[in-house]
C-alpha cells in the first residue's frame, strides 16, 4: 500500500473536510455524494446507530485507518456506545448485541465476503426484523461506507498505525 | 421478484425506499457526467467489474452504449487491440481495486493519472467503489 498519498487537492481550501479533500477534485460527484451521505444518515428508516455498526464493521474488514478511529455524533446520540462498538469483532454472534444488532453485523458480512451465499433461512430472519425499506436503506449504506473506505485505501497515504478515537459529524 | 419484496429490478428496489431512491439517483448519476473519465472507461470499467463477480444482472444492463467488438473483448482485454491505452490503465487498475485495494500500486496509479489526470483518479477510484458495492448489492438482492 502506498505510503504516500497519490493525489492531493491544492485548490480548494474552504475548510470542509470532504470538499477540501482529493474528492474535491471531482466537482460533478462532490455535491450529490454529500446529499446521498445526508440522506443515508438522516432520512432513512434505519437509526444512526444502526448504520454507524454496520460501518464501522466495514471499517475493521477494510482495514481503513480512518474510518476506524471516527465516530459519528448522531450514532452516540442515538445510543451507540464504545461497550458496543467493541463487540463488533470476528466473535459478535457470541457477543451481548441484540439479535438485530447481529443481524446488520452478519448481512454486511456478506456484502463483504459472500453476497451470493445468504441461506433461506438467513433471508428469513432479515425479513422477519426489517421492512423492505430497511433492507435497502442498509444495503446502500453498507455499499456508500464499502465505497468510500475502498476510496480512502486507493488513493494511499494511510497511516500503519491505529489513530485515535475522533467524535465528528456528518459532513453536511 | 427478490426475496424481500416483489420488484425485480435494481431501481425498483431501490424505490422501495422512496426517502433514499432521488439522492441515490442523483449520485450514481453523477458519474455518466464526469469531464475527467469519458462514459465509455466507465461502462468498461462497470462491466469488468461484473464479469469478475460473474453477476450476469449487471452484465446484461447497458448504461452506456459500447462496440460489439468491445463488450465481447473484455474478459481479455489485455491482449486485445480494441481498447485504447487509456482503457487498458482503467481496466488493469480496476481487476486490481476488486481483489483488494492496498495491493493497487504506485504504477498502476500512475498510468492512470497519466492519461486521466488527478481528478480522473479519484473519479475513477469513486466510480469503481460505486459500481463494485452496487453489483455486491444486487447480488445480496438475488438479481
Amino acid at each position: 500500500m502506498s505510503k504516500q498519498p497519490r493525489v492531493s487537492n491544492h485548490f480548494a481550501k474552504t475548510g470542509h473536510i470532504v470538499r477540501d479533500s482529493a474528492l474535491g477534485l471531482v466537482t460533478e460527484t462532490v455535491e450529490p455524494y454529500l446529499r446521498f451521505n445526508h440522506a443515508i444518515w438522516h432520512n432513512g428508516p434505519l437509526t444512526a446507530a444502526d448504520i454507524e455498526l454496520a460501518r464501522l464493521r466495514n471499517a475493521r474488514q477494510v482495514n481503513c485507518v480512518f474510518c476506524k478511529a471516527v465516530r459519528y455524533d448522531i450514532a452516540i446520540e442515538a445510543g451507540l456506545d464504545e461497550a458496543k462498538v467493541e463487540q463488533i469483532t470476528d466473535d459478535f454472534d457470541q457477543s451481548e448485541l441484540s439479535p438485530r444488532e447481529k443481524l446488520i453485523l452478519a448481512y454486511t458480512d456478506h456484502y463483504l465476503q459472500q453476497p451470493t451465499a445468504m441461506t433461506t433461512e438467513f433471508k428469513q430472519r432479515l425479513t422477519e426484523e426489517f421492512s423492505a425499506a430497511e433492507i435497502v436503506h442498509l444495503s446502500l449504506a453498507i455499499m456508500l461506507c464499502n465505497c468510500f473506505s475502498r476510496c480512502a485505501v486507493s488513493l494511499g497515504g494511510m497511516p500503519e498505525e491505529d489513530l485515535p478515537r475522533m467524535q465528528i459529524s456528518v459532513p453536511e | 421478484m427478490t426475496w424481500f419484496t416483489e420488484a425485480n429490478t435494481q431501481q425498483d428496489i431501490i424505490d422501495r425506499a422512496p426517502t433514499l431512491a432521488p439522492a441515490f439517483k442523483e449520485f450514481y448519476d453523477s458519474f455518466w457526467q464526469l469531464s475527467s473519465i469519458p462514459p465509455s472507461v466507465l461502462e468498461l470499467c462497470r462491466l469488468r467489474v461484473a464479469q469478475l463477480h460473474q453477476s450476469d444482472y449487471q452484465w446484461q444492463h447497458a448504461q452506456f452504449e459500447l462496440s460489439v467488438e468491445q463488450r465481447q473483448s473484455l474478459s481479455q482485454w489485455s491482449k486485445s487491440a480494441v481498447y485504447t491505452q487509456t482503457e487498458k490503465a482503467c481496466l488493469a487498475f480496476a481487476e486490481v481495486y476488486c481483489m483488494d485495494p492496498q495491493a493497487i500500486t504506485d504504477a498502476q496509479a500512475e498510468a492512470v493519472k497519466s492519461e486521466l489526470g488527478d481528478a480522473g483518479l479519484v473519479a475513477l477510484i469513486e466510480a469503481l467503489g460505486l459500481f463494485y458495492g452496487m453489483t455486491r448489492v444486487s447480488q445480496l438482492w438475488d438479481l
